[in-house]
């Protein structure tokens, strides 16, 4: 239903312009989750921004950038292409993709209840009147375990617990009914029980409603409970992609096997990713060649700090971008 | 709302009661009274001789010999109860009467200017911030600086100038004399209207300035707020979503300082108005205190505390309800 091509984001800043998504590729399916997972700054927050053309006005879409997707009424919305301030646009943020975000305090405003916020987004997305749209956002707020509903929806964020809030926002971001939800770590902020209890709502809610999800995440073991296919991304572009559970069976590039290292069992999974030795490093200076060669442990000298490697396919349904790979189907670049 | 409002409303009584004494404290502190004063006028250059037992008799006729704790609550009790501030000894009328016109020529302007100034940089303001970083900003961040610079009695002239040029010399005053005494009408209104509008821009210019680089600074810092772009990510029309999320927020430094905005109207007036040859309060004030026509100095000043302490109630009003937080006390 969603598919990206060679995705490429600049920022134009004060000290000059700065690339920090390259080339990235990945597509989701209907009623399936992508897991997207990487360090901090690797782009996970942006490359989804992208989608839903929230970019700050300093940022700017390569030409080569394809972002298509297929809205429920069958069209294909050319994302790439559309204009900022078109209906299109705003049918597409909400209606058909929904986001939440990391900090559930700050996506909500302040100044208005929580079921002002809810109602304002089902009357731009849904036909229907005030007292319809309170009565659907109090089913939401149910629908996603919160008790007394009638009363909370005429509550001020401030006035809820962080896991309520987050519960809420979930309720927010699907009250308009959208086929596509991106999750930005959506669990990140809140402490390990109401992660967990979190995480099992957003499995439930989408197996129920039937969404797509694109789920942000630090943490390889929140990945395995939840995602169907996988995308690794290191310094702006993905380094390996398949599904899940081959991935972490058989990870194949040296990042992807890094990061699983550090993790000692999938059962206790909720440290922070920083397994694998060194440093990020910045994207104003970005290593030439792989972008990882900088801290891989099979680096081969003269290969991999002066080439960039291609997207390759060792195995069925798996993209790995590494010199290691490039050998046994050298050159066959994997769509 | 109403809880918080009327507890607004109270301070704002028990601070009104405090200011009139102050202003009665203020009013006694020169040395002497409007009987010294009247006597030596009267009898002065004519050869009579005046006694202490003369002026104690005139002191008698004008009331002032009583204590002053009783003629501070006879005063205020006039204003309150009857709305009468007493008597204009110097105009041999009441206080009222002498100052009825320029109160309303003072409130008149100041509500003008006012309105000017927030109906200006408040969009303004907005669109700066929008725009960030375009031509359209350089330019206004320019003009601030300009408008900052330019003294208030400097454009006052200039104004006058192009004003006489293009609107006829009568520019002083609240009406031609052609409305002066004529009935409430559109031609009235109008007539009001040419006349406010100069004062109220020369007095409105560096508030403008000013005003609009605290709009610009408090919406850029609010544009970037994850509930504003949480909000567009759920398909909110952009014109709607810049006035519900981040500029009702950007604009409480704005309504928190529209008491200072007030008194300082109140402080350039003088000036501007000594310029533009407009009688208004702050003039006849200095007159009045100078002659020791204490009610009439009282009434004036009492007056211009009252509308500022207004305003600030106004502006109490408007945060509470602008975010919604602040009367629920988190
Ligand atoms: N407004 C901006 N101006 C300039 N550069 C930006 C801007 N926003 C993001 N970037 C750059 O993009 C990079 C990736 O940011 P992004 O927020 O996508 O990272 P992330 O993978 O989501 O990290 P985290 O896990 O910490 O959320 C940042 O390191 C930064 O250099
Ligand atoms: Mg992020």
């Amino acid at each position: 239903m969603l598919s990206v091509e060679n995705l490429s984001i600049s920022f134009h800043t004060d000290e000059g312009r700065i690339t920090p998504v390259q080339g990235v590729s990945f597509s989701v399916e209907a009623g399936k989750t992508l897991g997207l997972v990487g360090e901090s700054g690797s782009g996970k927050s942006i490359s989804t921004k992208a989608l839903m053309r929230l970019l700050p006005g300093n940022a700017s879409l390569s030409p080569e950038t394809r972002i298509a997707y297929r809205a429920r009424d069958g069209k294909t919305v050319e994302i790439h292409k559309i204009k900022p301030g078109s209906s299109s646009l705003r049918h597409l943020r909400g209606g058909e993709i929904g986001m939440i975000f990391q900090e559930p305090m700050a996506s909500f405003s302040p100044v208005y209840t929580v079921g002002n916020q809810m109602m304002e987004a089902i009357r731009l997305h849904r036909n229907c009147g005030k007292r319809e749209a309170r009565e659907l956002a109090v089913e939401m707020l149910d629908k996603v375990g919160i008790s007394n509903p009638a009363d909370r929806v005429d509550q001020y964020p401030h006035e809820m617990s962080g896991g309520m809030r987050q519960r809420a926002m979930i309720a927010l971001a699907l009250s308009a009914g959208p086929a596509l939800l991106i999750a930005d770590e959506p669990t990140t902020a809140l402490d390990v029980t109401i992660q967990a209890q979190v995480l099992d709502l957003m499995r439930g809610l989408q197996r129920d409603l039937g969404m797509a999800m694109i789920f942000i995440t630090h943490d390889l073991g929140v990945i395995a409970q939840i995602a169907h296919e996988v995308a690794v991304m290191y310094l702006g572009t993905i380094v390996e992609r398949g599904e899940t559970r081959d991935v972490i069976r058989n990870p194949k590039h040296p990042y992807t096997q890094g990061l699983l290292k550090a993790i000692p069992s999938l059962e206790t999974l909720h440290d922070r990713l920083s397994p694998v030795p060194g440093d990020i490093p910045s994207p104003t200076e970005r290593p030439s060649g792989c972008p990882f060669h900088t801290r891989c442990p099979d680096f081969i000298n003269g290969i991999c700090d002066v080439n960039t490697p291609v997207e390759t396919s060792p195995l069925p349904g798996r993209s790995v971008r590494c010199w290691l790979h490039n050998g046994a189907d050298s050159g066959r670049s994997a769509a | 709302m109403l809880r918080f409002t009327l507890e607004r409303l109270a301070g704002m009584v028990v601070t009104m009661a405090l200011v009139s004494v102050m202003v009665f404290i203020i009013m006694e502190i020169p040395p002497g009274d409007y009987a010294d004063r009247y006597a030596f006028r009267k009898f002065s250059g004519t050869g009579v001789s005046v006694t202490e037992a003369d002026v104690a008799a005139i002191r008698s006729d004008l009331g002032l010999d009583k204590p002053m704790v009783l003629r501070y609550f006879d005063w205020i009790g006039g204003i309150v109860l009857r709305g009468d501030f007493g008597q204009a000894f110097a105009f041999e009328t009441s206080v009222v009467k002498v100052i009825g016109d320029k109160a309303w020529l003072t409130l008149g302007i100041l509500l003008t200017t006012l309105l000017l100034t927030y109906a200006i940089s408040v969009p303004v303001g907005i669109y700066a911030a929008v725009k960030r970083g375009s031509a359209v900003d350089y330019g206004l961040t320019i003009f601030s600086y300009l408008g900052l610079a330019l003294p208030n009695f400097l454009l006052a002239l200039i104004l006058l100038y192009f004003a006489n040029k293009w609107f006829g010399a009568d520019i002083g005053g609240l009406f031609s004399t052609r409305y002066q005494d004529a009935p409430w009408s559109l031609g009235k209104f109008w007539d009001l209207v040419k006349h406010l509008w100069l004062p109220a821009v020369v007095l409105a210019w560096s508030a403008v300035a000013y005003q609009i680089q605290t709009m610009r600074a408090t919406m850029s810092d609010e544009l970037n707020r994850l509930s504003v772009t949480a909000a567009r990510a759920r398909g909110v029309p952009e014109g709607k979503l810049l006035l519900k999320y981040p500029a009702r927020l950007a604009i409480n430094p704005i309504v928190s300082t529209i008491g200072f905005d007030v008194n300082r109207i109140f402080s350039e007036l003088p000036i501007v108005a000594a310029v533009l040859g407009l009688t208004e309060l702050g003039e006849l004030l200095l007159k009045a205190y100078l002659d020791l026509d204490m009610y009439v100095a009282g009434a004036i000043l009492l007056l211009l505390t009252f509308i500022i302490v207004f305003m600030n109630f106004v502006s109490d009003l408007l945060l509470a309800w602008l975010d919604p937080r602040i009367k629920l006390g988190a």
